[in-house]
């Protein structure tokens, strides 16, 4: 369990750097499968999978090595093609309409993938050209991206001379020198030291507050639990849980939580509470430094919390802290997942 | 002012292709390319000297210094050593082209972008070539020594550097097809070098035999030979011209000094049966078309498996 600290008036937030709701439009699916299979002779990566990604959402693709994400992506990247079923970018099929969804998506494979005789801002323009944007654009764009990723003064020094963290963040700004829809990251964050992970983390809320969907992989639950709007469990080649950060937990775990800090008045309070349509049990938990602390359990939707802070406002109930408990990404995993590999 | 303000804002052709733009960047960049070219020339000028030294001294022993025969020793050593160079560098300069992509894992970026297959293995073909063609050229100065002492005509320096080019294009585009279709750079090396062996060596050396064996046996003097047959050995030693490039060369010359022509003519077989006129093309136009179709047909299977998306 942790703990997140939140104002009493403000509804529960999953993830506090992310994009505001008003970005995600919940109907529109910006990536879509749907059965998707793949298999590589005998052994099935990914088998039957349908996943759904809204348009602006970040959504955190989490599974053990070898659970398929990586074919997934690799399908959606126009990079190989299915066995079955079907993958879409934006509407387009991404085997009926390579080039289309080629021009919507930026892809970060889970290697570097730079050429070690060019200078970094090379590396860019020849991209750059290779998405077929004019010559006189180029100049412009890249000092604009290199400003993006923090790598304006190595602008002309050698791609090879450049630390991982900052070839991690050079081919960010690779997928993005055409200005995508989506973006495609696959395992962004593996191999990086701490700095580096939060530098990229940054990023990627960054670029979603731009209007970017991005959709990346991880087997780091907690790079997923930061900064996801939306997630999608993936085990064995299936699909064990999909959906918003919020609705997942929801549906893990139907009971919600809260903890209230008071300076006194503990009994008066668990009256105030227990009168609240929607709570279903308080409990006393130990003191801390002298502070009484309620747990409470309740059943449904923010504004029963809000309910709760005007309750005990009204009454005059000196209150310290009031906090949700979120549960857990990882307690998430371990219950879904059952440990497969394939 | 930085690189990319310098350079020209707008390009055309092929110049426009952004893996030229990158190759030869990178290609060119620093003192190693001009050092490679330095190195080149300084080793070419002591072969054309040595073979100097040698074809006077030689003819010194009868007391004739023929300029002909000397600038005739000094144009075909220096189009030879450039011969045997372009049939292994072009290859070198391919070969890791499309795997080398591959290796350095930015084959799969490249097919995320909208760079059309064909660009990527023209651009990589162009590039590796330009780099050849600046050595070929850059050597012109070195064959055109023997003009000074005459008995080479300007067609033949001609005839020598489309050999050569052709030679470069084709054994080039087998590289890169070799470099699309194995997986590492090493495999397509070495199937390359296996396959350039094959067609410069192995097949004349074939054809070779097996026009040796029909000659002799038909047996002693070739007047005894039916006019026909010599006319298909006659075409026979055609065909080994258009397979490969040192015959190529070799054969359009004996028959640019005996017939004056580096088109199109009749050479006689007599008999004693009689006399036929065999209508002869001559073996640098038969080599050319031969080889650009099989560098065509490489090229476009070339391009088909790059574009092609893994299963």
């Amino acid at each position: 369990m942790s703990e997140s600290d939140l104002t009493p008036n403000l509804p529960e937030s999953t993830a506090p750097a992310a994009p505001s709701a008003a970005l995600i439009n919940e109907n529109e699916l910006i990536v879509e499968t749907r059965g998707l299979v793949k298999r590589y002779g005998k052994l099935t990566a990914v088998n039957d999978l349908s996943l759904s990604v809204p348009r602006g959402a970040i959504y955190g693709f989490v599974g053990p090595n070898g659970a398929g994400k990586t074919s997934t992506m690799r399908i959606l990247t126009t990079l190989m093609l299915p066995s079955a079923g079907q993958a879409y970018v934006a509407g387009h099929e991404v085997t009926k309409n390579p080039r289309a969804v080629r021009r919507l998506i930026g892809y970060m494979p889970d290697y570097f993938g730079v050429y070690d005789d060019m200078k970094v801002w090379e590396y860019l323009d020849f991209f750059a050209a290779c998405y077929e944007i004019p010559e006189g654009n180029r100049p412009q764009m890249i000092g604009d991206l290199l400003d993006l990723v923090d790598l304006s003064h190595r602008r002309d020094d050698m791609v090879d001379k450049l630390s991982r963290g900052m070839k991690q963040r050079l081919c960010l700004a690779r997928t993005l020198v055409h200005d995508p829809q989506v973006l495609i990251l696959d395992e962004p964050a593996s191999g990086l030291d701490p700095r580096a992970r939060v530098e990229i983390r940054e990023l990627m809320v960054e670029l979603a507050q731009m209007g970017k969907t991005i959709f990346f992989s991880s087997h780091i639950l907690a790079d997923v639990a930061e900064i996801c709007t939306h997630i999608g469990i993936v085990e064995g080649g299936k699909m064990v849980m999909q959906g918003s950060m919020d609705a997942v937990r929801r549906q893990l775990s139907p009971h919600r939580e809260a903890v209230v800090t008071l300076l006194e008045r503990a009994d008066e309070a668990k009256q105030v509470l227990g009168a609240i349509h929607g709570v279903r049990e308080i409990s006393d938990l130990p003191d801390e430094g002298g502070r009484k602390r309620l747990r409470v359990v309740f059943e449904g939707e923010d504004t029963i919390l809000s309910s709760m802070v005007q309750a005990l406002a009204a009454k005059g109930i000196p209150v310290l802290n009031f906090n949700e408990q979120t549960q857990d990404l990882e307690a998430v995993f371990m219950k879904v997942t059952k440990g497969i590999v394939t | 002012m930085t690189e990319a303000e310098a350079a020209p804002r707008y390009r055309s052709g092929l110049f426009k292709n952004p893996v030229v733009v990158k190759e030869l960047r990178g290609r060119m960049r620093g003192a190693r390319a001009f050092a490679v070219l330095s190195v080149y020339l300084l080793l070419m000028s002591g072969f054309a000297t040595l073979l100097y030294v040698l074809s006077t001294a030689s003819q010194d022993i009868f007391g004739f210094t023929s300029g002909g025969q000397v600038g005739r020793t000094l144009f075909t050593g220096i189009v030879g050593i450039e011969l045997f160079l372009v049939t292994f560098i072009a290859p070198a300069f391919t070969a890791s082209a499309i795997s080398g992509e591959r290796e350095r894992q930015t084959y799969d970026l490249l097919k995320t972008t909208l760079l059309p297959a064909r660009a990527l293995v023209i651009g990589k073909l162009f590039s590796a070539l330009s780099y050849v063609f600046l050595l070929l050229i850059a050597a012109i100065p070195l064959q055109s020594i023997a003009f000074l002492f005459g008995g080479v005509s300007e067609i033949e320096v001609v005839l020598a550097f489309v050999i050569l080019a052709v030679t470069a294009i084709t054994l080039g585009t087998t590289g890169i097809y070799f470099s699309a279709v194995q997986p590492r750079t090493l495999s397509a090396n070495i199937t390359t070098y296996a396959v350039t062996l094959f067609i410069t060596v192995g097949l004349p050396l074939m054809i070779f035999i097996v026009v040796a064996l029909i000659s002799s046996f038909l047996g002693g003097r070739l007047a005894d030979v039916p006019a026909e047959v010599q006319a298909l050995l006659l075409y026979g030693l055609l065909a080994l011209a258009a397979t490969n490039p040192l015959m190529a060369a070799f054969l359009t010359q004996f028959w640019l000094l005996n017939k004056q022509s580096a088109f199109f003519f009749y050479e006689t077989v007599s008999s004693t049966t009689g006399i036929l006129q065999v209508p002869i093309i001559s073996p640098w136009i038969l080599f050319s078309a031969v080889y650009l179709l099989a560098a065509l047909i490489l090229l476009i299977r070339t391009v088909r498996r790059v574009r092609r998306i893994e299963t």
